[in-house]
């Protein structure tokens, strides 16, 4: 696979999860080529580090054209791997990977629990890495892997009789403190009453909302999704989506203006 | 309204919209709320990080193929 290694790999660490999906994949397209090459002669797993200064004097070269003959010198173990599943991998890792923690985020709140979130992600990548070649290149990943993944959670979660569409604020309450992110806590001088409301309020209200409308809110705002690609994945038709858009929106802003209203705060309407 | 809001309408349709809206002022009042939740959303629903184990483990799902076929 390479034809030299000019000196022994340092173990690379980049923290995935300080970056939103496009980050991810940019960043990616930049250093995964290399990190791929680590891959290969590391069994062990890897962890990937924020800044993107990887220091190795001079390239590595990769194979360009991996269709080239195996008469290259190969400093590889795993010589059994065909080159053509070697790109496969390439690919998935370069198209695939980078949409983990939007895949994560997207499986904690449907199942609103961390451990089957972790799990329901593994089953869709597994699924996603043995059904890659039927994945249209060119067309969205993220769409694709998103659709793995909810009918991963039908099939895996629905079937156990859980009710969907139940809320219980205690456990979402209890549930976001133990995870919370601090990162994005600014301090907001702006009194609009909008942005006096607490992430967890939002969280909350969103969380409230009927599962089809919270749904589709998500795919939308959250994941920035295209109305066609949603209507994909939650097998509706466009005008639908539209519609749940708009009315979960509509009590969104309702059940908002009651939280800031508890508040003491003035709603838009008396201004 | 929701198209508008998420810049699904094609340039014809945003243009209708747009000159609607010059004239009535409970739709761009309306347009405006839309916008507003939407960015509360976009910017106040926190994002969890994928916790290492996850993060590991689908690392290692493509080498563990690798080790499989040798």
């Amino acid at each position: 696979m390479f034809a030299e290694k000019s000196r022994p790999w340092n173990k690379i660490e980049i923290c995935i999860c300080n970056r939103s999906p496009r980050d991810i994949t940019h960043f990616c397209e930049k250093e995964y080529i290399r990190v791929s090459a680590f891959l290969a002669d590391e069994s062990s797993c890897l962890q990937f580090k924020e800044s993107p200064t990887i220091s190795e004097p001079g390239r590595i070269p990769l194979m360009d054209n991996p269709d080239a003959t195996p008469n290259e010198k190969s400093v590889t173990k795993h010589e059994s791997l065909s080159i053509a599943e070697r790109k496969m991998q390439l690919e998935f890792q370069n198209e695939a990977v980078p949409h983990l923690n939007a895949l994560y985020n997207y499986a904690l709140h449907i199942t609103m629990n961390p451990d089957d979130a972790e799990d329901l992600v593994q089953e869709t990548y597994l699924k996603a890495y043995r059904f890659f070649n039927s994945f249209e290149r060119g067309t969205n990943c993220k769409a694709w892997l998103f659709k793995i993944l909810k009918n991963n959670y039908i099939n895996l979660f629905r079937k156990n009789s859980k009710e969907p569409g139940k809320v219980d604020y205690d456990l979402i309450k209890d549930f976001y403190h133990t995870i919370k992110d601090n990162r994005n806590d600014t301090t907001e001088t702006d009194t609009d009453y909008f942005h006096s409301l607490l992430h967890e309020e939002v969280y909350q209200a969103l969380h409230s909302l009927p599962e089809e409308f919270r749904e589709v809110i998500q795919l939308c705002d959250i994941e920035g999704f295209t109305y066609e690609e949603i209507a994909n994945m939650v097998d509706s038709p466009i005008g639908t989506v539209r519609s749940r858009l708009y009315r979960g929106r509509k009590l969104l802003r309702t059940q908002l203006e009651g939280y800031a209203q508890k508040r003491g705060f003035i709603t838009d309407q008396d201004q | 309204m929701s198209a508008a809001v998420d810049g699904e309408l094609s340039s014809t349709e945003e243009q209708q919209f747009l000159s609607h809206l010059t004239k009535c002022k409970e739709c761009t009042e309306e347009f405006d709320e839309a916008k507003k939740t939407k960015l509360i959303i976009k910017e106040r629903v926190v994002r969890f990080k994928a916790p290492l184990s996850l993060v590991n483990s689908i690392m290692q799902l493509t080498s563990l193929s690798q080790r499989e076929t040798v």
